[in-house]
């Protein structure tokens, strides 16, 4: 039997993880932390309100006897309520406490960090399936690359500190589902998509259901170290777009972060987080056998197939093309 | 005469039928590409299969592997590049049987040219062309060139891939068949003078992972290439300023703009090699650097004695 804590429950993977795990027999406790009420409904996850960041969690964490925490605070891109300036706090502070509080709970066994496969970044001439052992291999150049470099390696030190304790650092690709709200598939409902000109990157984008899968596979697996989560394969923008029917408007590269915005606004859409225009130009791929092998989570969806299952899914929100072409060609030939 | 015409044209009857076709299809409810593939009908056969085409690549109907490689389009530029081999450069190749029908290998050959490798384009062209079981080999292309706008994407989609141990070792584990240039810029870059002359074969990284993998080495020497950009001199101005390793002055680049840049024909000859087994070798003989070099000296020793041999066999460079 396992007790489970989750962090982050208020997340959208927090949340998802939770519902899941809550269907698993073995778990017979389960605990969720967060600042703010989750905004789903929750059966038996005990629902504890703190905030990573205050060193009241050391206590709240050793009274719950857990052992197993499933990390899933960490944000990739500003939320309302948590604006840009307080990622940096929430997720390398908010880590660097919560281990801390791992450190002071003896029935502590197996710690899971959601993380992201940003550490890698986004370059023209990287390795196009990035392995576990190549993080860090290329500058780090956005703040959030920054942020998920130095809470890895807080993480790696808490791991080396305590060989007794099974430590896993997941790296996801950006998710890609018609119910996630985040930036990048924001972008990809706009109705007209920029792109960078002459720029077609390949990516791979994550199915929301691998993704919670994963998740739930890392917690229930005792694999130390880095592993990535990603389909298998990978898909060029433009085909993606394609597969979406999502008209590209290409941008040279200077305009594109500020055309988006710009656009983002007039929409909605909100602005892409500092890696995502760097992701859309050199794109970024890794390689998932270790998730596939020792994790044993095979992923559902290839690239090709979680974009496939996207654009069924939005399909009913299409909107009509402005300029009817049979109009436009019954006006140039001139029949009836 | 008017018949024939007819069946490769269509008339402005046909073209009007098409587009009163599409635009009821459009009607129906249909969307504009299904509507367009519906109204082919009306389309002479050879038009019809072109609007397929195009409209099922607009949906994204096609396929592209995992490194982004399509081979409906690289198959696009076949006449392209046809043309550059059988009528521009009147390559001859010999010795294609040496390159495997199957399972993964390493070609490496001498590198010239410029910033596009157009050797690398007409040994897959002497591949496809000349081999009996002809297959797609990929190329590494120098990493500069893949922050390129459209040059990158491009040449992604015909098989390169950014230069790099991590990168080889995936492909030929798999079971790819990859083409490289191990001079790298070295060997673009250096001047006319220095022709057919190897440089330095880089760190001999190709070898360790040819040991790696257990892929056996083709070398492969080209002649002619040398000869399409013939470099008098270097702009260093325009290096620093556009961040390539180096900016050739030609007899007709820069001085003629765009229309420099039209490759000089040249006369080719491309030569395959007899392949050298390295699965002799165990895996871990990656690690030892005399194997290492021994072999590093191996290949560029067989590339060098194949292209002052083959520059011979050529005679004239462009006649």
């Amino acid at each position: 039997m396992r007790r489970v804590l989750i962090t982050g429950v208020a997340s959208h993977w927090g949340l998802e993880l939770a519902r899941r795990l809550e269907r698993d027999p073995e778990i017979d406790y389960l605990a969720g932390l967060d600042s703010r009420p989750p905004p789903g409904d929750l059966e038996r996850t005990d629902y504890i309100e703190a905030d990573l960041r205050s060193p009241v969690i050391s206590r709240l964490l050793t009274g719950t006897e857990v052992d197993t925490v499933v990390h899933c605070g960490i944000l990739w891109y500003p939320e309302p309520g948590r604006p840009a300036k307080a990622l940096h706090e929430i997720n390398v502070i908010g880590t660097l406490q919560l281990l801390a509080a791992c450190e002071r709970t003896p029935t502590l066994e197996r710690v899971v960090v959601r993380g992201s496969a940003a550490i890698y970044g986004c370059e023209a001439s990287a390795p196009q399936f990035f392995t576990e052992d190549l993080a860090r291999r290329l500058p780090l150049r956005t703040r959030f690359q920054r942020d998920i470099s130095e809470l890895e390696d807080y993480f790696d030190n808490f791991a080396r500190r305590h060989p007794e304790l099974v430590c896993c650092m997941l790296r996801f690709q950006p998710e890609i589902g018609p119910d996630l709200a985040t930036p990048l598939v924001r972008y990809l409902r706009l109705p007209v998509v920029p792109t960078q000109l002459g720029y077609d990157p390949r990516v791979q984008f994550l199915h929301a259901d691998d993704a919670t899968g994963a998740l739930a596979a890392a917690a229930a697996a005792p694999i130390r170290g880095p592993v990535n989560v990603a389909p298998d394969g990978a898909i060029s923008l433009s085909r993606m777009l394609s597969l979406l029917r999502r008209p590209m408007l290409p941008v040279p590269h200077p305009l594109f972060a500020p055309a988006l915005a710009r656009l983002g606004r007039e929409l909605g859409a909100g602005e892409l987080y500092g890696d995502g225009v760097r992701l859309l130009r050199f794109g970024r791929g890794v390689d998932n056998r270790r998730l596939r092998e020792e994790v044993g989570y095979v992923p559902r969806f290839d690239a090709a197939a979680a974009v496939r299952d996207f654009a069924a899914e939005v399909d009913g929100r299409r909107i009509a093309p402005r300029l009817h072409p049979g109009v436009l060609v019954e006006r140039l030939i001139g029949t009836r | 005469m008017a018949a024939a015409t007819e069946r490769e044209f269509p008339g402005p009857e046909a073209l009007a039928d098409f587009l009163r076709s599409m635009r009821l299809g459009i009607e129906d409810g249909l969307d504009p590409l299904a509507a367009a593939e519906r109204a082919a009908v009306e389309l002479p056969t050879n038009l019809r299969g072109a609007v397929d085409t195009i409209s099922r690549r607009l949906r994204g109907e096609y396929y592209e592997d995992e490194w982004g490689f399509d081979e409906e389009l690289a198959e696009a530029t076949y006449p392209l590049f046809d043309f550059l081999y059988s009528t521009w450069w009147r390559v001859e190749a010999t010795g294609v049987g040496n390159v495997p029908a199957h399972g993964r290998a390493l070609l490496v050959a001498n590198h010239a040219g410029s910033i596009f490798p157009f050797d690398a384009s007409m040994m897959t062209m002497a591949i496809m062309k000349e081999h009996p079981l002809p297959r797609w080999p990929r190329f590494m292309v120098l990493d500069w060139a893949f922050e390129l706008p459209f040059l990158s994407s491009f040449m992604r989609r015909v098989g390169g891939v950014p230069a790099g141990p991590h990168n080889a070792r995936r492909l030929l584990e798999s079971d790819e068949m990859l083409m490289v240039f191990p001079e790298g810029a070295k060997g673009t870059g250096k001047p006319f003078s220095q022709r057919y002359r190897l440089q330095r074969f880089g760190r001999g990284g190709f070898v360790e992972v040819a040991l790696r993998t257990g892929s056996p080495i083709v070398p492969v020497a080209v002649v002619g290439s040398e000869e399409i950009y013939p470099k008098l001199g270097e702009s260093r101005v325009l290096a620093r300023a556009t961040g390539a390793p180096f900016v050739p002055l030609t007899p007709t680049f820069p001085w003629l703009g765009v229309l420099g840049l039209v490759p000089l024909p040249s006369r080719w000859r491309i030569e395959f090699c007899d392949p050298i087994d390295v699965s002799a070798h165990a895996p871990d003989a990656a690690e030892d650097r005399r194997v290492v070099f021994d072999l590093v000296e191996q290949v560029k020793e067989t590339i060098q004695d194949k292209l002052y041999e083959n520059l011979v066999t050529r005679g004239s460079a462009f006649l």
